[in-house]
C-alpha cells in the first residue's frame, strides 16, 4: 500500500492533538537543535521537525519501555494508549531480546509488558545510516523483515510505500484509513522499494568492509586474556555503552520504604563498574577493567545467544558513537576474533 | 496487568540470638505463612534502606517462621544487626531451586559448612534429620576461624544424641583466653577423621570462597565426583527471579538455576570461587 508523507504527517498531528485512535501520545524521532546529524525521541509537534525516515536516534528505543528509574513496587497504574512511529530495524530486534527477558515463564516485568502491550509500533526503514551503524555485520538489515505492527518505506520525496505487519497494524490502518487516502501499491512501488532497500544495504556493506569478522563467536571465551587488556587500553569503565545498548537492561532495586507500605525502585545498572557483581563478603569475580570490559563482549556474544537464542548486539553502533575513549566496537570485535583465527590454525 | 513479581511479605522479628560477634539469628514471623525448600532463599529487606538474598537456617516443614542467619558483612547486614525485636522487616521469594533432597534418599550424606556458611546447610541438616530414616547417615563437619565465631553452639548437644548422625566441628585456631577441646584445623581437613564412601554418596559445601574452592579440590582428592559435589554459590542475586543479571555464572543465573550448583555444572565457567 501506498501512504502520502503530508498526509500521515497531518494524522500523526491529529493522533497527538485530538486523541485519534485514543493514542494519548505520538513519539517518533526529532532531529536535535544543537547538532545536524543527531535525532532523539520527543513527543509529536506540528511545529517541529521530526525525521522519521533517516536512521537510528541517539537513544535506544528501550528506553521507552524500560525506564531508566522507575517505581515497581507498589504496581503502578497501566499508561495509555500510544504510538511510536520511526522505530529502526536494530531497536526492533533488541525489543525481541528484551520480550524474552523480560516477559517468561520465571517472571513478567509488569511495567513492560504493559508498554509493549499498549504501544503500537510504526517502524520505517533506514535511509540512511549512522558512521557507526553496522547491523549488516550481525545479520540484521537497515529495514524491518519483523516485529513491527506497520512499516514504511520511503519510495521518494512525498510516498511512502506502506506494510501490515501484526494485528495491531491492521486495526490502525483500518483507523487510518477513516482520515487519509491510502492506495494500493502497484508492482513498481514494490520494485522501488526493493532497490532502495538493496541501495542502502549497499552502502552499508561497503561502510563495514574493513570490519567483516569471523562470526563463530564461541571463541571469543578462548581468546588469550592479554589481547583484552590492549582493547581495554582506553576504557575508563563509565558504563556509557551499556547505558545506551538497546538490549542492556541489568538494574538494582533500591528500597525506598516509609512507614508500612514497601516501596522499591527499579534503576538500570553497568557490569562495567566495580560494584556490579562484588558481594558483601568482599568476593568479586571481574575485579579489573579489562575484566569487566570483556565481560560486555562475552555478554553480548556468548551468554545472551545462550539464555535467549538471540545475539546481544543488533548492531546500532551506539555504543561506539557514546564511548568516551574512542573505543571503536567494531574493531574490537574484529581484532579480538581475528586472534581467535590465529589460535585455531596454531593448533593444527 | 500481571501480577508484580516483586511483591513483599512483611515479617516481625520475634527473637533475635547472638550467635556470635558478627553473626545473629532472626527469627521471623511472616504475616502468611511462607513455604520454601529448603537451599532455596528469600530476598530480606530493610525498609528504606536496602535489600539482600538470605537462606533460611529452618527446616522447610516450617512456615508460619523462620530463622535467618546473617552475619554482618556490607552495608545492608550492618543495618540487620541493628534491628530489634518487634522490627518489621520485607520477605520475597522463595526463590531458586532447593537442594535435591529426592537424590539424597537412601545415601550416605555429607555436609560441609564454614563460618556463616552454617546457615543454609542448617536448613537443610534439620530438614534432614526430621526425615532421618530416608537417608543411610548424616555427617555434619563445621568450620569457624575461632571458637567464639561457631555458631548454633547452643544446639550440638543435641545433634550430637541423634542416631545416624555425626557432627564434627573445628576452628582454624584458638586465641588466648578462649577454650576448646575439639579439633583446631581447616575445616576441609576433617575429611581425614571420618570414614564415608565416597562413591555414589552427595557432599554439600557452603562457606567463604576459599573454603568452598580448596574445599571442593580436597573432596575430589577423597574421591567424591563433580556431579556429586554441592555447592551454594555466593554471587549478587539482586533481584532473585533473572532479571538483573548480577549473579550471571556463565550460561546460568545463580539465582534462578542455583543458588545451589554441582561442581560438574560450574567447573568450566570462569570465576566461579571469586
Amino acid at each position: 500500500m501506498i501512504i502520502e508523507k503530508a498526509a500521515l504527517n497531518d494524522f500523526l498531528t491529529r493522533c497527538q492533538k485530538e486523541k485519534l485512535g485514543d493514542f494519548k501520545k505520538v513519539v517518533a524521532p526529532r532531529r536535535s537543535l544543537k547538532t545536524e546529524s543527531d535525532l532523539f525521541f520527543d513527543n509529536w509537534q506540528a511545529d517541529q521537525q521530526f525525521v522519521i525516515d533517516s536512521y537510528r536516534t541517539i537513544d535506544p528505543l528501550r528506553i521507552l519501555f524500560y525506564l531508566s528509574r522507575e517505581r515497581i513496587l507498589p504496581a503502578q497504574p497501566a499508561e495509555e494508549k500510544r504510538l511510536i512511529v520511526g522505530a529502526k530495524a536494530c531497536d526492533l530486534r533488541a525489543l525481541e531480546v528484551l520480550d524474552k527477558a523480560l516477559i517468561n515463564a520465571d517472571f513478567i516485568d509488569p511495567l513492560y509488558e504493559n508498554r509493549r502491550k499498549n504501544t503500537t509500533i510504526i517502524s520505517v526503514d533506514c535511509n540512511e545510516i549512522a558512521p557507526t551503524c553496522h547491523c549488516n555485520l550481525v545479520d540484521g538489515k537497515p529495514y524491518t523483515l519483523r516485529g513491527f505492527d506497520l512499516n514504511l518505506t520511503k519510495l521518494d520525496a512525498n510516498y511512502y510505500h506502506l506494510e501490515v505487519g501484526s494485528g495491531k497494524g491492521q486495526e490502525l490502518l483500518d483507523h487510518m484509513q477513516k482520515y487519509l487516502k491510502i492506495n494500493h501499491s502497484s508492482e513498481d512501488d514494490l520494485q522501488t522499494r526493493n532497490e532502495n532497500r538493496k541501495a542502502i544495504e549497499k552502502r552499508l556493506k561497503l561502510q563495514n568492509a574493513q570490519y567483516e569478522r569471523n562470526q563463530q563467536y564461541e571463541i571469543l571465551r578462548n581468546i588469550d586474556l592479554t589481547k583484552w587488556v590492549d582493547e581495554a587500553f582506553t576504557c575508563c569503565g563509565c558504563g556509557g555503552c551499556t547505558n545506551i545498548c538497546p538490549t542492556c537492561y541489568c538494574m538494582i532495586l533500591n528500597d525506598e520504604t516509609t512507614g508500612d507500605i514497601f516501596i522499591k525502585d527499579r534503576s538500570t545498572d553497568t557490569c562495567q563498574i566495580h560494584g556490579y557483581a562484588r558481594v558483601a563478603g568482599g568476593a568479586s569475580p571481574r575485579p579489573k577493567m579489562f575484566e569487566r570490559f570483556r565481560n560486555r563482549y562475552l555478554c553480548k556474544f556468548r551468554y545472551m545467544p545462550s539464555n535467549f537464542d538471540l545475539l546481544g548486539c543488533t548492531g546500532c553502533g551506539r555504543c561506539s558513537e557514546v564511548c568516551a575513549g574512542k573505543i571503536e566496537f567494531r574493531e574490537v570485535v574484529r581484532r579480538i576474533m581475528s586472534f581467535g583465527k590465529v589460535k585455531e590454525t596454531a593448533h593444527v | 496487568m500481571s501480577k508484580n513479581p516483586y511483591e513483599v511479605t512483611a515479617a516481625i522479628i520475634y527473637d533475635i540470638i547472638e550467635e556470635s560477634p558478627t553473626i545473629r539469628t532472626l527469627r521471623l514471623r511472616p504475616e502468611k505463612p511462607i513455604t520454601f525448600r529448603t537451599g532455596q532463599f528469600m530476598e530480606v529487606s530493610v525498609p528504606g534502606i536496602g535489600e539482600g538474598p538470605f537462606t533460611p537456617s529452618s527446616s522447610h516443614y516450617i512456615s508460619d517462621v523462620m530463622d535467618m542467619t546473617i552475619m554482618k558483612a556490607g552495608f545492608v547486614t550492618e543495618y540487620i544487626h541493628k534491628t530489634r525485636i518487634g522490627d518489621r522487616i520485607g520477605l520475597r521469594g522463595p526463590y531458586g531451586k532447593g537442594y535435591p533432597l529426592e537424590t539424597f534418599k537412601d545415601r550416605d550424606v555429607l555436609i560441609m559448612g564454614g563460618g556463616v556458611g552454617m546457615a543454609p546447610t542448617r536448613s537443610l541438616f534439620l530438614t534432614l534429620l526430621h526425615d532421618i530414616d530416608d537417608y543411610k547417615s548424616v555427617t555434619f563437619l563445621a568450620g569457624a576461624r575461632t571458637p567464639v565465631d561457631m555458631i548454633y553452639k547452643d544446639q550440638i548437644t543435641e545433634w550430637r544424641k541423634i542416631e545416624k548422625v555425626t557432627f564434627l566441628r573445628s576452628v582454624d585456631k584458638v586465641p588466648e583466653g578462649e577454650v576448646w577441646d575439639e579439633e583446631v584445623c581447616l575445616v576441609t581437613k576433617l575429611l581425614n577423621k571420618i570414614s564415608i564412601d565416597p562413591h555414589n554418596n552427595p557432599v554439600i559445601v557452603c562457606g567463604p570462597p576459599v573454603m568452598m574452592k580448596f574445599g571442593t579440590f580436597d573432596l575430589l582428592k577423597y574421591g567424591y565426583a563433580p556431579q556429586d559435589i554441592y555447592l551454594s554459590m555466593e554471587k549478587k542475586m539482586y533481584c532473585g527471579i533473572g532479571q538483573c543479571r548480577h549473579c550471571v555464572i556463565g550460561p546460568y543465573y545463580a539465582c534462578k538455576d542455583g543458588p545451589v550448583f554441582t561442581y560438574e555444572q560450574i567447573k568450566d565457567e570462569e570465576n566461579i570461587w571469586e
